[in-house]
């Protein structure tokens, strides 16, 4: 029952959250200098202008065009992209898949890379390997990805010819398993490092943290293995924190990978974004914002039912 | 067991070789986004360089951007060039093998001329008044006024659309044909799209012209300028366009040929005539005389321009008045003539007017383009020089134009104009005319400008377009910097690409070629 009230209560949050996120957006954009890149033609006359003003509905005040853009949303419309010309919902849509593929693999990396090195470090503090880890960490965190994605792209594609420059698949091999997965493979490299260096640290910090707590003396005293130790004691306290730093950087990976996909001609939803938000493509710009912040709200709601599997003690009021 | 593995492998062979050989024959090219397929509806640079490739126009530029034969074979000029009939080729199928007549030339430009229709070319089409196809064979231009420039736009990027894929409705409507499934009559017809991936194109067997060369021609979208770089020295794109700071990426690279060609732009400071500073000609002329154009060129742009006469770039040959000395830098002189028009520099160097009020204004500029934003510092430190008192103002390019060039709400602006191959500027320097965003107006240069449109005679046309540029010097509308040069990136494998901007050269695609190494 009070999972049933909890869920219809973030929902009505959730209808809040991104009514205000959509009016947020629709002011922000307007406030912003200049407008649609295709009126931005300097040769543009005054004729062509207002026709193309009319035929995009610009040419109403501003109120007007709100209220036109949420009655639209309510019965599904989402507009017209005037970049692509095609309804922006699914211009969105469309990018979904490949968001995913590539944030999806780039967590899963991360969290295969973090936790284990998080706790070797962790249980060691202060030894070589952590003080390694320290700084390799660090570094992952700091590396600008827009330099470090054109030199592996450089080193691995240009010079190696091992593996492909950038987009999601060679054309005309669009359907092989191998091929998506060479075109990813650098991409996920360059998206996965600072995830996993931020998760090490958490993890990491989990462990050591932990490891001085008063139950793990007393398990050890119970004449329990290190390593069973590790695993039901340590490490599922020290996931709290992990889980709630990955269910944060879930949406933003959907909606921020924008350099990355750039970067490597990856067709996302964070390039469709940025790429909407320069062209003042505001259908898009309103479609992508709204679709990444359904993904935060969903997202906090999986964390906090989450957090309850994990860590029987929390209550969900 | 052996015999089915030797089988097998003999199979993958013949995969990888034919693989190999359709993706050797097939030329790459980049794109930054997904372009719109239809050349009426064309709203970017990507999306007019595809468009070239599906849809030809009557005419197309030939080598030297003069308009040559191309779905119309030959054509006539009425005595008092108001009257244009071609007769278009026969035989022509579009790519879905529906005949081409000269119905569909009528169907297109009844779109371009429709503002609501959505296209771009409507200011183009101004001088038509009406389209008449006599037979399906034969296309009749009547225009309200004699109009030279008219073959030039042609053949520029005007593309003729199928009427028959349109089914009445409005152009900017059919999804399907303007993102994944348009029908030209081109060397080369789309096979797939891929949003935000890439556009396959395939050789037309039924292209009326010569045979393609290639295969195929794929467009990838990639949207890094380095990351294209990166592309073509993977050997996975064979040509790319950059901008002068990115050429040590290409330079000394095996297997790559770095070319420069001139195109029809001109770069240029606008300055607003209807602020009182700029009105004198005096003023303007003084302006562009403290300006180092040379270590502009040499020091922003790798030398990748040509030093400036008037407004008519060196790329469209004959009209660029070649005999008048190119614009040249003399501080002395601009001190003179600011002297005449009355500002003197007081003890601490500074220009001041008898009411000494300093000569202060702000230059405007697109953010993000290094180019230019070196060029705009360059420009202050040379006013500055002279004791004027100089800001820059970086602003992204939407808002450039429409907050501060098209309202003329600017003292300078540094931006640029891209031109048909023709010289007529009417539009740009005629008093009160829609691009004259600098108010310009010299009583010389409108009527050079009127007659220069209506001129069909080549000789007497030249003439009148040198002129213009001689009163150019004395009276300039703007302060021209430089014509760039298109910089070419291009794997050694690639022939037959004509020595032109890749706007024009893609109008001859089927030339192209791919040398296997």
């Amino acid at each position: 029952m009070s999972g049933f009230r909890f869920l219809a209560r973030r929902l009505a949050q959730g209808v809040l959250i991104l009514w205000m996120v959509s009016s947020a957006t629709f002011i922000l954009m307007h406030l912003a200098p200049g407008g649609p890149s295709m009126l931005a033609d300097p040769k543009l006359g005054p004729v062509e202008r207002a026709a193309i003003e009319a035929r995009l509905g610009l040419d109403l005040p501003l109120p007007a065009q709100y209220v036109a853009w949420h009655r639209n949303l309510l019965k599904g419309d989402l507009g017209q992209s005037y970049l692509y010309q095609t309804p922006a919902g699914s211009t969105v849509l469309a990018r979904v898949p490949n968001t995913l593929l590539l944030a999806g693999s780039a967590l899963l990396v991360s969290v295969l890379l973090a936790v284990p090195l998080g706790i070797r470090a962790g249980l060691r503090p202060g030894r070589p390997f952590d003080r390694l880890m320290e700084f390799v960490s660090v570094g992952a965190l700091s590396l600008p990805t827009f330099w470090y994605g054109i030199v592996l792209i450089m080193i691995f594609a240009a010079m190696g010819h091992l593996l492909p420059a950038g987009g999601t698949a060679t054309p005309g091999l669009e359907g092989s398993m191998v091929d998506r997965i060479r075109h990813l493979i650098l991409p996920v490299a360059v998206l996965s490092l600072p995830i996993a260096g931020e998760l090490f640290r958490y993890v990491r910090s989990g462990i050591e943290a932990m490891a001085h707590a008063p139950h793990i003396p007393a398990a050890r005293a119970k004449g329990l293995t290190e390593g069973a130790i590790t695993r039901r004691h340590l490490l599922r306290n020290a996931l709290l924190p992990l889980v709630t730093v990955i269910g944060l950087q879930a949406p933003m990976l959907v909606g921020g990978a924008a350099i990355t996909e750039t970067v490597f001609s990856w067709p996302g939803m964070g390039r469709l974004g940025v790429e909407a938000a320069l062209g003042r493509d505001y259908p898009v710009v309103m479609a992508t914002t709204l679709a990444v912040a359904a993904a935060v709200v969903a997202g906090n709601v999986v964390l906090d039912l989450l957090y309850r599997w994990i860590d029987p003690r929390v209550r969900i009021e | 067991m052996r015999r089915s593995g030797g089988f097998a492998s003999l199979v993958l062979l013949a995969a990888c070789a034919v693989g190999s050989k359709a993706s050797s024959n097939t030329l790459r090219l980049a794109l930054i986004n997904d372009p719109i397929l239809n050349p009426v509806l064309s709203p970017d640079i990507g999306s007019v360089l595809v468009n070239k490739v599906i849809f030809p126009g009557l005419v197309r530029p030939d080598d030297q951007l003069r308009p040559s034969p191309d779905l119309a074979t030959s054509w006539t000029v009425s005595s008092d060039g108001k009257v244009y009939t071609f007769a278009l080729r026969r035989g022509v199928r579009w790519h879905d093998g529906v005949p081409f007549t000269s119905r569909d030339v009528q169907y297109t430009f009844e779109q371009i001329r429709d503002p609501k229709a959505g296209g771009f070319l409507w200011s183009d089409y101004t001088a038509i008044d009406r389209v008449e196809t006599p037979d399906s064979f034969t296309v009749r231009f009547v225009l309200k006024s004699p109009f030279a420039a008219f073959l030039t736009l042609l053949g520029y990027n005007t593309g003729i659309i199928p009427e028959h894929a349109f089914h009445g409705k409005p152009i900017a409507d059919n999804t399907g044909f303007n993102r994944t499934t348009p029908i030209g009559t081109g060397p080369f017809r789309v096979v797939s799209a891929v949003p935000g991936s890439s556009l396959t194109l395939e050789a037309n067997p039924d292209y009326y012209g010569p045979r393609p060369k290639l295969a195929g021609i794929v467009f990838k979208l990639v949207p890094d300028a380095n990351a294209q770089i990166a592309a073509l020295r993977a050997g996975e794109l064979d040509l790319i366009t950059l901008e002068p700071a990115s050429l040590p990426g290409v330079r000394d690279v095996p297997g790559l040929t770095i070319r420069q060609t001139t195109v029809p732009q001109h770069y240029f400071v606008g300055f607003n005539q209807r602020r009182p500073l700029f009105k004198p000609a005096l003023v303007r002329r003084a302006l562009d005389l403290a300006v180092n154009r040379k270590a502009i060129v040499d020091g922003v742009l790798k030398g990748a321009a040509d030093l400036p006469v008037g407004t008519i770039p060196v790329a469209l040959g004959e009209w660029f008045a070649d005999s008048l000395p190119r614009a040249a830098t003399d501080t002395a002189e601009a001190l003179e003539l600011l002297r005449q028009a009355g500002w003197n520099r007081d003890a601490g160097g500074a220009l001041r007017n008898a009411r000494g009020e300093p000569f202060r204004f702000t230059i405007r500029v697109d953010k993000g383009n290094p180019s230019r934003e070196q060029s705009a510092l360059a420009l202050q430190q040379d006013w500055k020089s002279i004791g004027m008192d100089v800001s820059i103002e970086t602003v992204e390019f939407a808002a450039l134009v429409r907050d501060d060039l098209q309202p003329g709400k600017f003292d300078a602006i540094l931006i640029w104009w891209t031109t048909p191959p023709d010289p007529d500027q009417y539009s740009y320097y005629v008093t009160d005319q829609i691009n004259n965003n600098v108010a310009y107006s010299n009583r010389a240069v409108d009527s050079l400008l009127e007659i220069g449109r209506g001129e069909t005679d080549p000789v007497r046309r030249r003439a009148i377009y040198h002129a213009f540029q001689a009163v150019e010097r004395e009276d300039p509308p703007v302060l021209v910097l430089y014509y760039p040069r298109e910089i070419q990136a291009m794997s050694d494998r690639l022939g037959g690409f004509p020595q032109l901007g890749i706007r024009d050269a893609l109008r001859h695609a089927e030339l192209f070629s791919l040398s296997s190494r």
